[in-house]
């Protein structure tokens, strides 16, 4: 799940129209947060898509940026935030998300109801989910085909 | 009748209207329905192309993405559609990501369109893919069989709505074979009525335009009938003015020579006499045409008088002073000759009176007693009794009168020949000096060559040549090749000349120059005949007298036979008598001729002349002529003539 999400997550950014507003020094800052306790699968998961990438999202330079959930503040410097498992913080990524006018992936899809703008789970097929909620954050703007295929949750329903 | 019917105006008119619509028709369905199909095929391209269009975005983000279930699934839905035959979905190294394909595709009988579509990354120019759609081209059939269905249906309509025109530009232009037929027995004696008049169109304008032409046709035609009329009157008129005029001489008002062609013709038996006026001529030239008119009027009115109580002689006038009695019925020989002999002693005792002088004539008559060729045959005993001087001769079948014309033409054609052909020829006989008894010159004589070599003598054509004017055509030749032949021989010679080439101006022109040409004005002798009787002896004397200055001599020939005046005949400064052939012939034996013969020795001798005796054709002859003194002698007992002169 964390690979199909590594390895899906940074593709689905570059389908926003206004990456480039959101570049940091020229370099999309691929931001994980995660609980103190996930550090190593934060790790993993940094490792991970610099070995599928080799530092480059297409023809973008991208920097991975770990940092725990208790540490995410204002100034921390992120194109694009993803969010590990947490039963607390997540409120938090999502304001921070809002704040900064950027995408927020989540490991859980449950966490999209509390204000995460993407998730993944692979049923048959992998399916993507979208909160609904936050499909009109300016900053942000898909390609259309993207909004066909995914599938809509927010906070009523799943 | 099917031609009348291609030939109406309506069928025309509807056929070349059918012509040019099937044209336009032809034309605009042809190329509608290329644009229409191309059309069609068009659409059904970009409706495949339009779903390429609408799903790449799709297949990009599922390819973007690396979704293969989701490919597969959006391939699936895309051949839910009819016409998508199959869809295939290649990466970007054409490596095939999903393919599926409809049942038909795979059985092969459909024909399609292939929409290719390059699949690019989302957000990004960059290739991912190919899309390949297979689209049917069902509905492009759909289409055009639709369409066609429509074209045919159409087409029907309009051979529908054109077979109906058709009928209705019959119908219109029906009154215009009415008017024709009703046209068809019109005659300008009759009036008839012509349809259509009251109505208010075109048709109503031919038919009043028409029934007023046959108004002016009708009144014209009276005229001109009227006119004709006049005119076959006048011409009636005119005819017999002119068949009178034909027929009647204008000056005497008797019958004219045609008229009595006519009434030969319908003689069955009877005779002719053709009565001439002597010298008329000099009536005219003396008393002037007006009175010879007067006289020949007054003189068929005494011949009208004359035979009026007859009515079997028709009195007619052939020519200037010519007039025919012709008998209708043939009277007796002695009665028709007495006829001509009363006649012609009355008109001795007429006196005709012009302007106080008495003009007294007289006539010769000619007859023929037979109907067959009497015209001829009376011309041809007038012109033989005008020849012997009689005042009347009858036509005798015995003297062979047409016999002689025919032959008299063949020696005309004859002589022309030879002319032509340059068969005219000198003879030379040689007159001996009775002293010397040597040659003392050569007579040149004319001969024919006939083309056989026959030398033919004059006495047989010079007659002829006389009466057909060739005569001046031989003496030049005889002229040119004397003169020729003499020019260097140490002779003199004697030529032939009549009185007629005397008073001939060109002649005389003519010798002088020949004369010249050939230097032999001291060698020839020009021979006058004494014969012929010469009455214009001061021409003649001009003509000596003109060629002595030259050098040339003169000698009469045939002297003692004709009536000249001897006393003229001395004035003409002649150099030799030669004695006509008549009085040397038996000179040896007639002592009448002796005496003439020595008379004029004896006065040519007195005036210097010599004197040449002709015929001498023996020996006794040739003494008895030496014994007389004459000076020359001549005749086939001395020397024939020849075609050559001895050298």
């Amino acid at each position: 799940m964390l690979k199909a999400q590594a390895s899906i997550f940074p593709k689905i950014l570059l389908l926003d129209r206004k990456i480039d507003d959101k570049l940091i020094d020229g370099k999309i800052v691929y931001t994980i947060v995660y609980d103190k306790s996930d550090y190593s699968t934060a790790r993993h998961v940094g490792e991970f898509i610099d070995a599928s990438n080799k530092g480059h999202f297409d023809k973008y330079m991208y920097k991975i940026n770990l940092v725990e959930f208790s540490d995410l503040s204002s100034s921390t410097h992120a194109s694009v935030i993803y969010a590990l498992n947490s039963d607390r913080d997540i409120k938090k990524v999502a304001d921070f998300a809002r704040e900064k006018g950027i995408i927020a992936f989540s490991y859980d899809v449950k966490n999209l109801k509390a204000g995460l703008l993407f998730s993944l789970v692979l049923e048959k097929s992998t399916v993507l989910y979208m909160n609904k909620e936050n499909l009109y954050i300016q900053k942000i703007d898909f390609v259309d085909s993207l909004l066909r295929i995914v599938k809509f949750i927010d906070k009523d329903n799943s | 009748m099917k031609n009348k019917i291609i030939n109406s105006l309506s069928t025309k008119i509807v056929i070349s209207i059918g012509v040019v619509s099937v044209l336009i028709t032809f034309v605009i369905f042809s190329v509608s329905e290329k644009i229409t199909k191309e059309a069609f095929y068009n659409v059904e391209l970009e409706k495949a192309d339009l779903i390429a269009k609408t799903i790449e975005p799709l297949f990009a983000l599922n390819i973007y993405l690396d979704m293969p279930e989701n490919i597969a699934q959006l391939s699936q839905q895309l051949m839910e559609n009819q016409y998508i035959l199959s869809v295939k979905v290649l990466d970007s190294k054409n490596k095939i990501i999903n393919e599926i394909e409809s049942k038909e595709y795979q059985e092969g009988f459909e024909e399609s369109f292939v929409v290719e579509k390059n699949v690019n990354q989302p957000n990004s120019t960059k290739k991912i893919g190919t899309l390949v759609i297979v689209y049917s081209n069902k509905g492009y059939k759909e289409l055009v069989n639709k369409y066609t269905n429509m074209t045919i249906l159409l087409l029907f309509a309009l051979v529908v709505l054109f077979i109906l025109y058709g009928l209705y530009v019959k119908k219109l232009l029906s009154p215009l074979v009415k008017i024709a037929n009703s046209l068809k027995y019109y005659s300008p004696d009759k009036e008839m009525d012509i349809p259509f008049l009251s109505q208010n169109n075109e048709i109503g304008l031919i038919s009043n335009a028409l029934n007023s032409m046959q108004q002016k046709i009708s009144q014209y035609s009276k005229k001109q009938k009227n006119i004709n009329h006049y005119l076959e009157e006048k011409v009636n008129e005119k005819t017999l003015e002119l068949r009178e005029q034909l027929y009647i001489d204008t000056l005497t008002g008797l019958p004219n020579r045609f008229s009595m062609f006519n009434d030969i013709i319908e003689t069955k038996d009877g005779a002719l006499l053709i009565i001439n006026i002597d010298d008329f001529k000099e009536i005219n030239d003396f008393f002037g045409h007006i009175a010879g008119d007067n006289i020949l009027k007054k003189f068929s009115n005494r011949l009208k008088n004359m035979f009026k109580g007859n009515e079997y002689i028709r009195l007619k006038r052939l020519s200037g002073d010519e007039f025919a009695l012709l008998f209708v019925q043939k009277p007796s020989l002695e009665s028709f000759i007495k006829s001509a002999e009363k006649l012609i002693s009355d008109v001795e005792k007429m006196i005709f009176l012009y302007k106080k002088n008495e003009i007294s004539i007289r006539v010769t008559v000619g007859g023929a007693y037979q109907i067959d060729r009497a015209l001829e045959k009376a011309d041809i005993a007038l012109k033989s009794a005008k020849r012997q001087r009689k005042s009347f001769l009858l036509y005798d079948e015995k003297l062979n009168i047409e016999e002689q014309y025919k032959d008299n033409m063949e020696w005309v054609k004859k002589l022309k020949k030879a002319i032509e052909q340059d068969m005219i020829v000198p003879y030379f006989q040689p007159i001996f000096d009775n002293k010397s008894e040597e040659i003392a010159s050569y007579e040149c004589l004319i001969r024919l060559v006939e083309s056989n070599g026959n030398v033919v003598s004059p006495y047989l054509f010079l007659t002829i040549a006389k009466k057909s004017r060739l005569y001046s055509e031989l003496t030049k030749i005889m002229i040119e090749k004397s003169c020729q032949h003499f020019e260097h021989i140490d002779y003199d010679f004697s030529v032939n000349l009549s009185v007629d080439d005397i008073l001939d101006r060109d002649m005389v022109n003519y010798i002088k120059q020949k004369i010249k040409e050939h230097s032999v004005a001291n060698k020839i002798i020009f021979e006058i005949l004494e014969s012929e009787g010469i009455e214009n002896y001061e021409e003649v004397s001009l003509f000596i007298s003109d060629m002595k200055k030259l050098g040339c001599r003169i000698a009469i020939d045939d002297f003692g036979s004709g009536y000249s005046n001897f006393e003229h005949l001395l004035k003409l400064d002649i150099d030799y008598i030669k004695i006509d052939g008549t009085l040397i012939k038996n000179l040896d034996k007639d002592a009448n001729a002796q005496v003439v013969v020595e008379t004029i020795v004896d006065f040519a001798k007195r005036l210097n002349i010599l004197t040449v005796a002709e015929f001498v054709h023996n020996e006794a002859v040739f003494m008895k002529v030496k014994e007389l003194n004459v000076n020359r002698s001549q005749g086939f007992a001395l020397g024939m003539p020849e075609e050559n002169t001895k050298k």
